[in-house]
């Protein structure tokens, strides 16, 4: 079963970069024409906008901020200090070991573009993965950007469902996770089917890797939800609007 | 009658041509693009922050001129507010847009300041009846963090009033949040809470810049 799958996946993956190329340009150009329709919204909707679109649906509030606190005291306790620590790793080895787990994602992303019908970026996808493991030592160097402006896009289960016309069902807060709503939690499970780690590795490494990913983007990151839970009246609500509001944003492109 | 009538059409003849030249002047004046001015606003800050002088309050002091130049908080408070800015008193609204704008500025010269030595790229522009979105994009490390700016053109100057942060607009976040808080504590208690916030990070940056 397997093997199966990943000769498939190869298969794909040799066939599409060739089509991809061509495919690109005008891709491209399709992109800058859409730009301005895409992301001006009028003025008055902009300020006075009734919002009823945009309300969020937050039924177990009393408990989402429970986990919403659980996750914050593991953050400042946990994570943080741990990824204070990994610091004394210099700072380019760190950002690589940051593209060499993004280069793992490369599978879930490939899928879903090709689930939502994205064949264009499914090939940039595939052929991102093929490039950056091989000439970019096994992810390390983003070699697909940096020579021929290759790009990834973010795409995930939650996304190929919301494309489809499934709603969101309602926000949860996940624990260790984070922020989240059903559908998109739920889609996080047939995405671990893309992850390769599991099938390289057991279950612990597995685990320990996912430790460490985090960490060390943690390491990376510039104290963000610091600041959030500094400067914002209500972490809480910054934090899931937010979310809502990017997520909302990945499913309509 | 002859002579008035000439001097009448002399004196009509120019003051239209008076007029036609000013205008000529004011349409070949014309200001640089949003992009052009969203540039020139965030690499001067970045310049400002940059380059190490002795005196933080005064380098703080030349951001924040800078940044309110720029932003129009009042259409920024307008939009934080959005439906209930028409329920609120002229008073209460002259207070929120104060704190708002103390509050804003906190915030975005806080995430500016977190990428200080990071490269800055400007990408597309666009403009429309008036209003333009800038696209700009922060490289830290590999990963690229898109900032937008939404502009609004107020006489020869783009101002901002609106910064999406991937994908997330700072504004409607605020009026999100401001309309949970509103709904169930109202618009004092809101008053009350923006103030104390200001002051709270007024106290840390008084104590980082003790500490540094």
């Amino acid at each position: 079963m397997k093997s199966s799958l990943v000769c498939v996946f190869l298969l794909l993956c040799l066939v599409t970069p060739v089509v991809s190329a061509e495919m690109l340009d005008g891709a491209q150009e399709l992109a800058q024409s859409g730009f301005v329709d895409e992301s001006y919204d009028d003025l008055y909707d902009d300020l006075y906008a009734d919002d009823e679109a945009a309300e969020i649906y937050d039924p177990l509030e009393g408990l989402n901020r429970g986990t919403f606190w659980f996750n914050d005291k593991c953050y400042f306790y946990l994570v943080k200090p741990l990824a204070r620590g990994f610091r004394v790793v210099p700072t380019p080895v760190r950002k690589g070991l940051a593209k060499m787990f993004d280069n793992l994602n490369s599978p879930i992303r490939a899928i879903n573009c090709l689930l939502q019908g994205q064949f264009c970026q499914f090939g940039k996808e595939t052929t991102r993965l093929v490039v950056n493991s091989t000439l970019g030592v096994v992810g390390f160097f983003d070699a697909a950007d940096h020579f021929w402006q290759i790009k990834k896009k973010d795409e995930d289960f939650g996304q190929t469902l919301g494309y489809y016309g499934v709603g969101e069902g309602f926000y949860v807060v996940i624990p260790l996770l984070g922020a989240s709503n059903i559908r998109d939690g739920l889609a996080l499970v047939p995405d671990s089917y893309a992850d390769p780690i599991p099938w390289l590795v057991d279950s612990k490494i597995a685990l320990a890797l996912t430790a460490g990913k985090v960490v060390n983007r943690v390491s990376l990151d510039k104290d963000t939800y610091e600041s959030i839970v500094a400067e914002q009246l209500d972490p809480y609500l910054f934090t899931r609007d937010a979310y809502v509001q990017n997520r909302r944003a990945k499913v309509i492109d | 009658m002859k002579k008035i009538w000439l001097l009448s059409v002399l004196l009509l003849t120019g003051l239209f041509t008076s007029l036609s030249t000013a205008e000529i002047v004011a349409a070949t004046v014309v200001a640089d693009g949003p992009k052009v001015q969203i540039e020139q606003t965030v690499n001067a800050i970045l310049a400002v922050l940059r380059c190490d002088v002795g005196d933080e309050v005064e380098q703080r002091q030349r951001i924040s001129t800078m940044i309110r130049k720029k932003f129009d908080f009042k259409v920024m408070s307008q939009g934080a507010l959005g439906r209930n800015w028409k329920v609120i008193s002229a008073d209460e609204r002259e207070k929120f847009i104060t704190l708002f704008s103390s509050l804003l500025e906190e915030t975005y010269l806080g995430r500016i300041r977190a990428y200080t030595d990071q490269e800055v790229s400007y990408g597309e522009e666009s403009i429309r009846k008036g209003r333009a979105v800038v696209e700009t994009f922060i490289h830290n490390g590999g990963v690229e963090i898109p900032i937008t700016y939404k502009l609004i053109l107020q006489g020869q100057d783009w101002m901002v009033y609106d910064v999406v942060i991937e994908k997330v607009s700072l504004i409607r976040n605020y009026r999100s949040s401001y309309k949970n808080i509103l709904r169930s504590k109202g618009m004092t208690h809101l008053l009350e809470q923006m103030s104390v916030k200001i002051e709270e990070l007024r106290q840390r940056e008084a104590s980082e810049e003790a500490a540094a």
